[in-house]
């Protein structure tokens, strides 16, 4: 296990990194400096990768990966430091010259235009013409090589729009390896693939390694890594904390190098045996785009999980049943107090207790330009005003009480939301709902892009709703945490409920099993 | 003022570039003038004409300047909600303002005052909702909406006036309001004053106007968080109207009179001041006291060409002109949050 201190101190002045007889690097990064206003993004980091090398890049969210490659890749300029190509000094934030000398970057998030075929959108940027007019022959032909490099097959005139998640990711590859690039970044390609599409993917790339590509795979996960990377580079609080050879470290080594601290791994404990009132949230033959005939219920004190792949249908069950968006047929009930009331909108279903922690909290959970006393004040307004004029101080005693509930770090409630963390972003969506004690909680994909300790927190928060008799709902792909807060696991598969798992019957194996298909698990 | 630059880093060579530096400097004094400039700007400028525009300081001047501004200046203190909701813009107060002041004079020369004026609230509500409904329910493009409300609206008065003029009666109570002055002060200047913190404190501290900003910072995040999002524009559009409805009432009053054509121009003054005055159009970022800011900027930057003999060409163009440097600057300082 590295010390990690000592690794800080071994890197040397000079900008390179890693010991050992490693190839001649072909792409450098040399100390990397990134300020955002008054945050330092990536803060004095140095990166060398080889050809053929595959190269991981580690760390917790906001510990400066993805910014550290928009740099390498020209689309951020550093502040200070410079990156190296071939031994020649790219000019800093120019995209094209990254390009042109051989550095594709992968985004992370699909930059693909929905509207236009696969080839016209792998040539995307570098469309083949002559005189002004689209060479389409030519467009095609680059397109069908670079997929056949990669070893994915889809037809060149579909619309991206009606591939499947999965397909986007490949052609997105395909695009990048359509520019005959030395250097491959990919930034967390697996995140919303099926493990079996995972698999092909990492077989791919350790196949383009072995052509000769310098690789830099950023991932979470890091038994990823570990298949298939030679070296690994982890951050933590955007500073270089180590880069060693796979085979001098263990997945440990690297958990504690990217959290700084000894995290004990082991599962959270089950709450201790749930007290489990009557049904508070109940759909019957529920029917909506992408909702095929679900019937749910949710007790008091219940935490429900839904499991599946990405494109199941949960999300779009979960909206469908608060009112979110329309649902063509079904209905939902709320029972309180013994009196059930069908939930006709998604306002009623708000009035009626609901609480709903949308999957997207950037764009659908959140104003971000906004502060967090504002937010928290949002769906608590009527409450916090007397004849429709605000009461400023009870507001912000109200929104101090709840900062301190979901322990947002730091506590300034007048900052614009914006400028938090994921993790606390997250937990100012959990107070503005809190703040009106919902019956019903339902939250679609709890800790997504939140880092260890915020996540532990929120869990921490959705434990303590149930024990105060909340009935919750929970979707999430992070299969180890659908695993650890649900009572039942209902497991889905193109909008139907294909599996209902009680948490002594539930495991990976099990809800995998279920969510890819491969069987059919009745109800016990 | 710029003292980020340490790392505390020993070894890291100082090879910043110096574009990047540039393109974030420029970013960050955009976001300064977006949000402190018109503060600093409107202060120089009434320095300015104080020292080197002779006949701008002088009390007749100064009421003067406020007290014509003061029709434009409601309009645009209505027009925020619309901007501030995110909703860009109403275009069709040109044909509110006309229609208020047209209905004011030529119904109350038939019947009263009163009556006239509830007239008026009633064609103000109607464009409220019709803009509000189009936008609010069926998502449709303000621009284009109000533009087109703009053409109903505008018809519809030459239609029925004929495009005439109409004119109250010399010893009437609207000749009256547009000539009385408390002290120095004028009644239209007042009013102006008034108004602008109502709405300031209706934007700021109730629930509506609270939701006003919420939905123009994030529409979904608004949505999801319970509130009913086409009335919050239905209410943006309907103060934009009152409001609008009232700026017609105090330019009637001035000269007594009402034409169809009495407002032109009135769309794109009443934006030029909530722009300036640092209200972004891009939603969510703004205030009524910015607006107020803001025409005491246009109205004086109009003086000072005024009483520089530059002829109406030149005011044109130099609004014009504000009004790109305003909006990029609002571009700017949005991208430099990085919201």
């Amino acid at each position: 296990m590295p010390d990690r201190d000592a690794a800080v101190d071994s890197q040397p002045a000079d900008g390179r990194v890693g010991g050992g007889d490693h190839p001649a690097p072909i792409i450098e990064g040399r100390n990397i400096v990134k300020r955002f206003g008054g945050a330092v993004a990536v803060d004095d980091v140095s990166i060398a990768v080889s050809p053929g090398e595959i190269h991981g890049l580690l760390g917790e969210n906001g510990a400066g990966k993805s910014t550290l490659m928009r740099v390498l890749a020209g689309v951020l300029a550093p502040n200070e430091g410079a990156v190296w190509v071939e031994g020649h000094k790219l000019d800093p934030g120019d995209t094209r010259a990254a390009l042109d000398a051989g550095v594709s970057l992968v985004h992370q998030e699909l930059s693909l235009v929905p509207e236009m075929t696969v080839a016209e959108n792998i040539l995307l940027g570098s469309t083949p013409s002559r005189s002004g007019f689209i060479n389409t022959r030519e467009q095609k032909r680059i397109a069908a090589e670079a997929l056949e490099e990669i070893g994915v097959s889809v037809d060149l005139d579909e619309p991206i729009a009606r591939l499947s998640v999965a397909l986007r990711q490949f052609v997105e590859i395909a695009r990048a390896i359509a520019r005959k690039p030395q250097v491959l970044i990919l930034d967390e390609p697996t995140a919303t693939l099926t493990p079996a599409e995972t698999t092909y993917l990492l077989d791919m790339l350790q196949r383009l390694a072995g052509r000769g590509l310098a690789i830099i795979y950023i991932s979470h996960r890091i038994p990823e890594i570990f298949a298939i990377c030679n070296r690994v580079t982890v951050l933590r609080d955007g500073r270089h904390v180590t880069t060693v050879d796979i085979e001098d470290t263990t997945p440990e080594g690297v958990v504690e190098s990217m959290v700084g601290r000894d995290l004990q791994l082991e599962l959270e404990t089950h709450r201790e045996d749930p007290v489990l009132g009557e049904v508070v949230l109940s759909a019957r033959g529920l029917r909506a785009p992408g909702v095929n005939d679900i019937d749910l219920d949710v007790r008091a004190g219940e935490i429900v999980g839904l499991g599946g792949l990405v494109g199941a249908g949960r999300t779009e069950l979960v909206r469908a049943m608060i009112g979110a968006d329309i649902r063509t047929a079904g209905e939902t009930t709320i029972t309180r107090d013994g009196t059930t009331k069908r939930i006709a909108s998604y306002r009623s279903a708000v009035a009626g207790g609901v609480a709903y922690i949308p999957e997207e909290r950037r764009t659908d959970g959140l104003a971000l330009s906004m502060t967090v006393v504002d937010n928290i004040t949002l769906p608590n307004r009527y409450a916090l005003s007397r004849a429709h004029v605000l009461q400023s101080r009870k507001i912000v005693d109200f929104a101090k009480n709840l900062a301190e509930v979901v322990n947002l770090r730091p506590p300034e409630i007048h900052r614009n939301v914006g400028q938090y963390s994921g993790g606390n972003q997250q937990k100012v969506v959990l107070a503005k709902w809190l703040g009106r004690e919902p019956d019903v909680i339902i939250l679609d994909e709890p800790t997504r892009g939140v880092d260890v300790g915020a996540k532990a927190e929120i869990h921490r928060l959705i434990r303590e709703l149930a024990d105060n008799g909340a009935a919750v709902l929970v979707v999430s792909s992070d299969l180890p945490e659908l695993l650890e807060l649900s009572d039942t696991i209902h497991v889905v598969r193109d909008g139907q409920i294909v599996g209902t798992l009680a948490r002594d019957q539930a495991d990976e194996t099990s809800v995998m099993a279920l969510a890819s298909g491969q069987t059919k698990v009745d109800a016990p | 003022m710029t003292n980020d630059t340490s790392t505390g880093t020993v070894s890291a060579p100082k090879s910043a570039a110096p574009e990047e530096h540039l393109e974030e400097q420029a970013f960050k004094l955009s976001e300064w003038m977006a949000n402190q400039g018109i503060f600093i700007f409107t202060a120089a400028l009434i320095l300015f004409a104080a020292v080197f525009i002779d006949g701008f300081v002088s009390l007749p001047n100064i009421t003067d300047v406020f007290n014509r501004a003061a029709p434009i200046g409601i309009v645009a203190a209505g027009m925020t909600f619309v901007v501030i909701s995110g909703n860009y813009l109403d275009l069709s107060v040109v044909a509110q303002v006309a229609t208020a002041g047209v209905v004011l004079i030529a119904v109350s020369n038939e019947t009263s005052i009163p009556v006239a004026m509830l007239v008026a609230v009633v064609i103000a509500l109607a464009y409220g909702l019709v803009n509000g409904v189009a936008v609010g329910v069926f998502k449709a493009n303000a621009v284009i909406v109000t533009l087109s409300t703009t053409f109903i609206g505008l018809g519809l008065l030459r239609w029925a006036t004929g495009g005439s003029i109409y004119f109250g009666p010399n010893d009437g109570a609207i000749r009256a309001f547009g000539a009385t002055r408390i002290g120095p002060l004028p009644l239209a200047m007042i009013l102006f004053v008034v108004v602008t913190l109502l709405l300031s404190f209706v934007l700021t501290r109730t629930t509506f106007g609270f939701m006003v900003r919420s939905f123009g910072s994030n529409r979904e995040a608004t949505r999801l968080s319970g509130v009913s999002t086409p009335w919050v524009v239905i209410g943006a559009f309907t103060v934009t109207s009152l409001a609008a409805m009232l700026g017609g009432f105090v330019l009637a009053a001035f000269s007594n009179t009402a034409v169809s054509a009495m407002s032109d121009g009135y769309d794109f003054a009443a934006l030029a001041a909530i722009i300036v005055g640092g209200t972004s159009v891009f939603g969510g970022r703004g205030s009524v006291l910015r607006t107020l800011l803001g025409v005491v900027f246009v109205s004086v930057l109009t003086n000072i060409m005024v009483l520089s003999g530059l002829g109406f060409g030149i005011q044109q163009m130099a609004i014009g002109l504000l009004i790109v440097l305003a909006v990029s600057v609002d571009a700017l300082a949005r991208k430099a949050t990085g919201i």
